[in-house]
Order: C-alpha cells, then structure tokens, then sequence
C-alpha cells in the first residue's frame, strides 16, 4: 500500500488538522456525485476509497479520540447519505414501476412492453453497452420524455455534449414534473457553471479591454510627458 | 495540431514557463532530428503540451540543458532532453501537421500542401513505420470526418467526434496500463472536440467567406444575409456550453491522473489556459496566434 500522507497529497508528520482540510478537500474532488456522468466513475471511486483508508490510518495512528469519533461520524454521514441515494433510486423505480402498472394513460397497446425495453437500455447506459442502447432507441417509434431523457443520457455518457443539453431539456419540458429529469438537466448545467467559474478561472485582470479610468490615466500620462517636454497633448489640462 | 493549448502565461511562475518552454525547445529539437530543420516550422504547444502530460506521469525529475539553438542563436535556453514523451510527442506532431498539409491540399489547393509534404515526408514515413497501427486507426479516422465534412454534417457532435476520436488513439497509445490508458483517453476524447469545435468558432468569418463547411454554420442554419458578428453572438451561448463541458469532463479524468510533476503547470493549462483560450475565441475572436516563445 502507498505512503498515506502520500496518498492526501501532505508533507510526513503533518498536523490533524492539516490532514482533515487534505481529506475534505479531496472527498469533494473524487465524491461520486461528480462523476456520475463520467465513464470513469469507477476509478473515481476506486481512489475516494484509498483517501478513504489513508484518512483512517493517519487520524487513528494520530491517537486522537475526538477526530476518531469524527471519522466515524462521517463515514455515517456518508452511509446515510448513500442510503439516501438508493432510496432515491428506489423512488424512481417505484415511479416506473406505477407507469408501468397503469398504462392506460396514451392508450398505447405496446406501452408496457416499451418500459420494459426503456428499463433495458438504462441498464445498457449504466453498463457503457452503448451501441445496444443506440440501436434500442433508434427501434422505438414513438418517442415521449423518457425517450428523449434516456437518449440525452446516452449521448452525454458518449461525449455528445450538445445534443445531450437539448434532449434533456426537451424531456423535462415534455415531463416537468419528473425529478429525474430535472435533477439530470441541473446537475449538467451546474457541472458547466462550476467549471466556467472554478476558482482557477480568469476574471478580470489587466487582459481585459481598457476601462474608462486606464484611457484617462494614460492620456494624462500621455499629457504630462509632453508637458515635460515642451509640448502639450490636451490643451485644456 | 492548431496550437491552442496554452498555459495562462502570466499566471505561471518564472521557472514553470521556463520548463515549459523546455519541453517546447525538446520537442522542437527532436522534430529537426527526425524530419529535418525544415520539419520545425510544423511545431506546435499541441505537442508540447502532450510531451507534458505524458512525461510528468513519471517519476524522474525533468531532466534538460542549458543550449543554443538555430531559431535562438543568441540567447542560451532550457531544453528537456528527448526521452520517450517528448520523441512520442514529436512524431505525433509530425504525423498531425503532415495530414493536415494534405488536407489543406486536397480541400483548398494551396500550394503550401504539396511543399510541406515533401519537406515532411522523410519523417512522416518513419512515423509511419514505427505506429503502424496507430497510422492506420487515425487514417480512417481521417477519412471518416473527409465523408462527414463532404456530406456537409449539420451536427456539431458528430462532425467533432472524428477528430476527438484521433486524439483518442494519440493520448491513450503511448501507455500500457489499461486504466491510465482510459483516462488518458477521455482527456484526449474531450480535448479534440474543444479543439475541433474552437477551431471551427474562429474560422467562422473565413468560411462564410469562402462557401467552405463548417459545423457551426451547418447546425445553427447561417443564411446568407446574416451579419458574421451577429450570427456568433446567436450561437455563442450554445456553443460555449459544448466547450466548457468538455473541458469540464477533461478535467476530471486529470484529476484521476498520477501526476508526478510539473503539477503547477499542467494545473495552470487545464483550469485557466484552455478557458482562457476559450474565452478569447469567443469574444475578441483572438484565436490562434501561434507565436514562437
């Protein structure tokens, strides 16, 4: 196994604290709601768990009672908060589960057979079967708000970044009240947001077009040197 | 290679842009070894920027000379000696700029084509004999976005992937770890479509001008009558989301990478350079000004 400090990025023999602000900061980096999207969740969570371990070796070789309470804590923290999730997840197949027990709605005759195959391709999605997933959608005639969410899915999990944005949205138009959706469409454009104005991001700055206060500094910069000179530039200062 | 991966120049450290400009200097070097001193011209931060990422994912420290050199005869500079990134880097540079020579060839007639064909032929051959493969993939790749472009593709996603599908195959080849290569992989994927779709914003107004394809154009149905500048701020907000998320979704599979060193400037490429860049392209429509440093 590697160095733990090594594994949080810190100097050998750094301070509780030190390795708290290392492990929340790299928690929020690799925290699996950010890469739900991504193909790479796994390895995502494959290194939440090393920081994960690292973070409990430390804090317990650290021999302190309060921030071992803490862990703890906060691996309940988490637990819970992945419970959350799978009810979350239970909650939208519950949902499918209802549409799919009271078809009547569309008075479509192959509408129970189109959720079982809709809960096929989201499983495909899941598992990165994306050609499968391509060509079951391209099967299906009539295509409401879960065909145009899955199929925004699909192409946000391949890298069709523009297409996805514009199907999302046109699925929680056709459904506003599907959270799924919703929850899909903000969390793209937070991704986006976030980004754009990550802490990194240039704002401002001295590359920025001249405001008005560096034109006028300049011209009576301008104005002085040609004064010192003999000349004058503005002859009204 | 277009040259638009750059670092935030002032916001890197004195010594970053120096090593910086090392492994620049490194690949510059290499490409003359290998196709000649007129290969050099084909040089690009593209490149460097590969030589970058691929070396830092290794431990041993940057290793470089203080030289002259025949661009710089007057001033000694930092140069990383060739190791196997910055000669992987360089012949991806050298295969690049020859495709795209022929392209520039077969679409627009120029003469410049033909010319540099010949100047990089001898260098392009040895590419081609040392990643047969890889020559072959990015071949068909190539002919791939040939037919989209021929078609006039009206999409922005499909006429992207080609090309992000090369860089693909470019950043994922040189590893052998089938994880690092998945994640190399997808920095690849996301960069060429930025690049692509970047590209493409800038060379708005030369198309309109010309009749040539352009995705942009196609998608968002320019028609004649419309202002260039008006048309750009129409398709400007839409466009940019495309760019930030892949640049977005980049980032995270950078921070699933090793990286062993020159983090600071690597950092600095990926959360302010390329936005930088990016923001430049859509605003001042100061694109690409592939200066040497």
């Amino acid at each position: 196994m590697r160095n733990p400090y090594e594994v949080l990025g810190l100097k050998e023999g750094a301070s509780i604290e030190e390795i708290k602000k290392a492990y929340r900061e790299l928690v929020k980096k690799y925290h699996p709601d950010r890469y739900m999207d991504n193909p790479l969740s796994d390895l995502a969570e494959e290194k939440l768990r090393e920081i994960n371990e690292a973070y409990d070796i430390l804090i317990k070789s650290g021999g302190n009672g309060y921030a071992q309470q803490q862990s703890s804590y906060q691996r309940q923290q988490r637990q819970q908060q992945r419970q959350q999730q799978q009810q979350q997840q239970y909650q939208y197949q519950y949902q499918y589960q209802q549409q799919k027990q009271n078809p009547g709605s569309q008075g479509y005759s192959g509408y129970a057979d189109e959720n079982q195959m809709y809960y096929q391709i989201r499983m495909m999605i899941q598992n990165g079967n994306f050609n499968q997933a391509q060509q079951m959608l391209d099967s299906i005639q009539n295509r409401g708000a879960q065909w145009n969410y899955l199929q925004g899915l699909l192409f946000l999990r391949r890298g069709w970044y523009d297409r996805a944005n514009v199907l999302l949205r046109k699925a929680v138009d056709m459904d506003p009240n599907n959270m799924e959706y919703r929850d899909t469409l903000s969390r793209v454009n937070n991704q986006y947001r976030g980004f754009q104005q990550n802490p990194y991001y240039y704002r401002g700055g001295y590359r920025r077009e001249p405001d008005m206060c560096q034109v006028c500094g300049t011209l009576w910069c301008a104005d002085s040197l040609c004064e010192c000179l003999g000349g004058d530039l503005i002859g009204c200062c | 290679m277009f040259g638009y991966i750059t670092p935030d120049k002032p916001e890197l450290k004195m010594w970053e842009f120096e090593v910086f400009r090392g492994y620049y200097c490194g690949v510059c070097k290499t490409i003359a070894k290998r196709a000649g001193h007129t290969g050099r011209v084909v040089l690009s931060y593209d490149a460097a920027f590969l030589a970058l990422l691929l070396d830092s994912l290794h431990q041993q420290p940057v290793h470089g000379t203080q030289k002259r050199c025949l661009i710089h005869p007057t001033h000694k500079r930092f140069m990383v000696t060739p190791n196997p990134a910055v000669e992987y880097a360089s012949d991806i540079n050298i295969l690049l700029a020859y495709y795209n020579l022929k392209d520039k060839w077969q679409d627009e007639k120029k003469l410049a084509g033909p010319m540099g064909m010949l100047v990089l032929r001898k260098g392009f051959n040895r590419v081609k004999k040392r990643y047969p493969s890889l020559v072959r993939d990015i071949g068909s790749d190539l002919e791939n976005l040939r037919i989209l472009e021929q078609q006039r593709c009206a999409h922005i996603d499909e006429a992207s992937e080609p090309f992000a599908c090369i860089m693909r195959r470019i950043f994922e080849f040189h590893v052998q770890d089938t994880a690092l290569k998945e994640v190399l992989g997808w920095i690849g994927f996301n960069l060429g479509k930025w690049v692509y779709l970047l590209d493409a914003y800038d060379d708005i107004e030369d198309n309109i001008k010309s009749g040539a394809y352009n995705p942009l154009l196609a998608q968002f149905e320019y028609n004649k009558k419309e202002d260039a500048s008006a048309f750009k701020q129409r398709i400007r907000e839409q466009t940019e989301f495309t760019l930030v998320y892949s640049l977005s979704e980049m980032e995270k599979a950078f921070s699933l990478l090793d990286i062993q060193k020159n983090q600071g400037i690597l950092e600095n490429i990926i959360y302010r350079g390329l936005l930088v860049r990016t923001r430049n392209v859509l605003e001042i429509g100061a694109g690409c000004n592939e200066k040497s440093i």
